[in-house]
């Protein structure tokens, strides 16, 4: 064998190698779904049925959808929202006082979502000027928070007359509305991600801020986009839960920010930027709650679930990180 | 560099934003001042002065264990589940600090072994002991049956108690530690300039080891004591810690980006933060309104942070170019000159 074959021959098994492993990182959350999907079928009684099925993913839009949203922020290099959390609590009670005061769910829906983003819009102000994100997005969650929790007297807020549970129980094509929008926002999204010069940008600049901004991408033009698809995520789950539950206090859903964080942790995000999809972010998602799902029909304690997510987000986390490590090499 | 401009760079900014808070605070709220509130505010250092330092051992490597409030809510699930079967307080509170620092250790060493970033790896056993913590409680609030067993550290004397006392020996040897002990300088090495430090001889693994280990131990010791003190555990307690902590690192002027910063920062930090607490809730606010105070400090001394190293950075770029232009003067005066002389 010359010198050339030897390093032809090793020049393609660095590459096959390296679609092993992207092999793995791309399809080991599907097939990871399936099998779980398939296992509790076989042996869960009460799991395999059209009701459950559609339980599962009601209860997975709302997370999702924000999770989806924020697969942007992770994209371009900005880690995560610790603020997330508060942000669809304060979008659930704008929407309900909103439609309270205009009588029309439609213009609530307009003027949360425009609320949100534009409060989005100056942390991505903040942070395109160079200071930390997390800490940036957990002193703007623990702000509105605390904002909402004064503008409410930490009282309940509901919509008064106005009809809004329709949004959450409406189906659309046989399934609920939350779900249909789940749907349709991770088909947008993954498109927007994967298919415009945009998503291109905000991926590089997540790879490599420098790079970015040497080839003339404004990382202030990413990271808005960024925060946008964050804010947008969140009021839209903002505005499904507060419709589901029709009505909403500041100290609501107190977990929902880890649970948005571990879906996007567990679809595979690289925290560090530069890779994360969002198709990926809602089936992680999805795998959360299948999995709570299964526990909760085999009967086991809510403290055993929040173990599970933990242990399954921490490998995953790890065996990921280490996949794209022996990828990069 | 003299001694009053060294003190003076290090805590003047603090030590004039504790002296005004307290100004405000004599005038708009008589009933602050006096030794009570001065108890009230020693009190606070557990768990936040605590869980405050051990983040600050992660902040000055440059790094941030963002998991450390879970680990006060598993630690003190478990002091509370344990003490129920008859051990004693010393050997609990002991018990927690150990299973901190292995769960630390284990963290710090993930993360320098396998070049993960901090953030994610915390928060991601931010979300694992979370769930811990729900297992060990199963799910509801616990509470201690011996009611008895915590009575030698709800003692007061003057305006010390046992805890608050056990909070300042912590902080006094982390910063012995930090400052006069060479692995506690290889931390702001580390922290300073990694590339520079790791290239000088520093041990990467080790420091990030040390660091994550003293988070661990601080985040346990802190849930244990305070669980302890109230009897009392739920599974999702201490969920606002890791903003109080982090907001008291940072206003006490322990640097986000690592190798700035020592145990009198974070007691100054700790004690800005909870005069304020302190002060509004004598006001007879609501918590949820001294939260939104909080993170708007939080929010204002990062902003801080970012345009001093902005202008510091500029500054910076104009020396060198400076320089840079007095020596291309220089270089031309030496070339020019011999060719007009002759």
């Amino acid at each position: 064998m010359t010198d050339i074959d030897a390093a032809a021959a090793r020049w393609t098994s660095v590459g096959r190698r390296t679609s092993i492993g992207r092999l793995v990182a791309r399809y080991a959350l599907p097939l990871m779904i399936i099998s779980v999907v398939l296992v509790a079928a076989l042996t869960t009684p009460g799991f395999a049925e059209s009701t459950n099925f559609r339980a599962i993913l009601i209860n997975t839009a709302i997370t999702g959808i924000a999770a989806v949203g924020m697969t942007a922020v992770t994209l371009s290099g900005n880690f995560f929202s610790l603020g997330v959390g508060a942000t669809v609590v304060m979008a659930g009670i704008t929407f309900l006082a909103t439609a309270d005061r205009t009588g029309s769910a439609a213009l609530a829906i307009v003027i949360t979502i425009s609320v949100v983003v534009l409060l989005g819009g100056a942390q991505a102000l903040i942070v395109a000027a160079g200071l930390n994100p997390v800490i940036t997005t957990l002193a703007f969650g623990t702000i509105i928070y605390g904002a909402i929790a004064v503008w409410t007297g930490g009282e309940v807020v509901t919509a008064g007359a106005t009809q809004v549970t329709g949004l959450a129980t409406a189906d659309l094509v046989g399934l609920p509305m939350p779900v249909v929008a789940f749907l349709v926002l991770t088909a947008v999204a993954t498109v927007l991600t994967e298919r415009t010069v945009m998503g291109r940008q905000l991926r590089l600049v997540g790879q490599n801020r420098e790079t970015g901004r040497t080839t003339g991408i404004s990382v202030l033009a990413t990271t808005i986009v960024a925060f946008t698809s964050l804010s947008i995520g969140a009021a839209l789950a903002g505005i499904f839960s507060a419709a589901q539950l029709r009505q909403m206090q500041a100290n609501d859903l107190p977990n929902l920010t880890m649970d948005i964080i571990a879906a996007v942790l567990v679809g595979g995000a690289a925290v560090g930027g530069g890779d994360a999809s969002p198709a990926r972010s809602a089936l992680g998602a999805l795998l959360l709650v299948t999995l709570g799902n299964v526990m909760l029909l085999h009967g086991l304690a809510p403290g055993v679930r929040v173990f599970g997510v933990g242990v399954i987000t921490v490998v995953l986390v790890v065996t990921l990180h280490l996949i794209r490590k022996a990828d990069a090499r | 560099m003299n001694k009053a401009t060294d003190l003076w760079n290090r805590y003047g900014l603090q030590g004039a934003i504790l002296l005004l808070l307290l100004g405000i605070f004599t005038m708009i709220a008589p009933g602050f001042v006096g030794e009570n509130a001065l108890f009230a505010v020693l009190e606070r250092l557990v768990p936040l002065g605590i869980i405050t330092a051990g983040l600050a051992a992660t902040m000055i490597v440059g790094e941030l264990d963002l998991s450390i409030a879970s680990m006060a809510a598993v630690a003190g699930a478990g002091v509370i589940v344990l003490g129920n079967t008859g051990l004693g307080l010393v050997p609990l509170i002991v018990l927690a600090s150990v299973g901190g620092a292995v769960i630390g250790v284990i963290q710090g060493w993930s993360i320098a072994r396998f070049g993960i970033s901090s953030l994610v790896l915390t928060v991601a056993t931010l979300i694992l002991l979370r769930g811990v913590a729900s297992l060990i409680t199963e799910g509801v609030p616990v509470s201690l049956e011996n009611y008895l067993l915590t009575d030698p550290l709800l003692g007061r004397s003057w305006v010390f108690s046992p805890l608050s006392v056990t909070a300042l020996l912590i902080l006094l040897l982390l910063g012995a530690y930090l400052s006069r002990t060479r692995p506690g300088r290889a931390m702001y090495a580390i922290g300073g300039g990694r590339q520079e430090a790791v290239a000088a001889g520093v041990p990467l693994t080790r420091t990030l080891v040390t660091a994550f280990a003293i988070s661990g131990a601080c985040g346990a010791l802190a849930g244990a004591m305070s669980s302890l003190r109230s009897g009392s555990a739920t599974p999702d307690g201490f969920g606002t810690m890791l903003l109080l902590g982090v907001a008291a690192a940072l206003v006490g002027g322990i640097g986000l980006s690592g190798g700035r910063g020592d145990m009198v920062n974070v007691l100054l930090g700790v004690v800005i933060a909870s005069t304020l607490a302190a002060g509004l809730s004598t006001m007879g606010v609501k918590s949820y309104v001294s939260e939104l105070f909080t993170g708007v400090l939080l929010l204002a001394v990062i902003a801080l942070e970012a345009g001093v190293s902005q202008v510091a950075r500029r500054r910076n770029l104009a020396r060198e170019r400076r320089l840079s232009l007095d020596a291309a003067g220089t270089a031309r005066a030496l070339t020019t000159e011999p060719l007009a002389s002759a």
